[in-house]
């Protein structure tokens, strides 16, 4: 299968998703034009790729999110529900919501979306401070 | 326009404490542009990360939520009054910055969005929090949006959100909205 790599623009984040080493990140602010057209790739990959696992395989998700607007974080919802689903059927899947403290919108964020998921390890992860 | 109406309109902008504005056909690169400029000028103004956040998440929810109403008229050349009517505006208020926008409506979808409107005022944010997971579990329009736009702006105001309607003719009113962060 081939890996999705989608690079960043202004509106939209950078998305790496690599298949072989189970591994997808989506890094960056969010908010296209039209999220339900700007991720409707990404939700083509996923289904695929999920649908392609070994039984019991194991699943890393790193989102860094700087920003999303109301309708990518309905976007990002359904997404996770796809996670979810897929962990309550027996995939390993671990996802890290990395935040910076000084972004509480970020945290704020990762927290209600842990709250709507069951079957998936959601970890909300502090991320270093730059020095200044 | 000679120099001096320039003068008075900096004036004008710089008495009622605007920032930034912006009024005129919205397309997604000047949303982008202006957004980027508001960051910029929140941090070079040294305001703390969340709220430099919370005002550009402001902005962006009512810039998208002018132009995905009046792109509806893009390709209608009998309405492009409508769709050049879009306005957004940051400014600062003593210590607070408030993000306001308006736009031309067609009256017959003003009770709708009045009643919306209506029943997020009312909501504290324990209340605006339920209605938002409620609305989150809706699937997205056919323009991209969620109908997420005012309860999340609600959610991240200091005081409920103001609105005003003002008659404009037969067809249209003017409907301004007024966030404060």
């Amino acid at each position: 299968m081939e890996n999705l790599m989608i690079e960043a623009s202004r509106s939209s984040p950078t998305i790496r998703f690599d298949a072989e080493k189970r591994l997808l990140s989506i890094r960056g602010e969010s908010y296209p034009e039209n999220a339900a057209a700007f991720y409707t790739p990404v939700f083509a990959w996923l289904k695929t790729f999920l649908g392609h696992l070994e039984p019991a395989a194991s699943v890393r998700v790193d989102l860094e999110i700087l920003y999303l607007n109301s309708s990518s974080t309905k976007v990002m919802l359904n997404f996770l529900d796809l996670l979810d689903q897929a962990a309550q059927a027996g995939t390993r899947i671990v996802v890290n919501w990395h935040y910076d403290p000084e972004n509480e919108a970020v945290l704020e964020c990762g927290q209600d979306f842990s709250e709507e998921l069951h079957a998936l390890t959601f970890a909300l992860v502090e991320t270093p401070q730059e020095s200044t | 326009m000679n120099h001096l109406d320039l003068v008075r309109l900096q004036e004008e902008l710089s008495a009622q404490g605007i920032l930034m504005s912006f009024s005129g056909p919205f397309s997604h690169s000047i949303i982008e542009e202006l957004g980027v400029a508001v960051k910029h000028y929140l941090e070079s103004a040294q305001v703390a990360r969340s709220a430099l956040m919370d005002v550009f998440a402001i902005y962006i929810e009512q810039a998208q939520n002018v132009r995905n109403y009046i792109g509806r008229w893009e390709q209608d050349p009998e309405q492009a009054r409508l769709s050049r009517s879009g306005i957004v505006v940051v400014a600062r208020e003593g210590e607070r910055y408030v993000v306001s926008s308006g736009n031309l409506v067609d009256r017959a979808d003003i009770p709708p969005l009045v009643a919306h409107l209506e029943r997020v005022r009312a909501l504290d944010k324990a209340g605006l929090k339920v209605l938002y997971w409620q609305q989150m579990r809706q699937p997205l329009n056919d323009r991209g949006g969620a109908g997420l736009g005012l309860i999340e702006m609600a959610r991240k105001a200091t005081v409920p959100l103001e609105y005003a309607l003002s008659a404009v003719d037969e067809q249209y009113a003017f409907f301004s909205l007024r966030v404060v962060i």
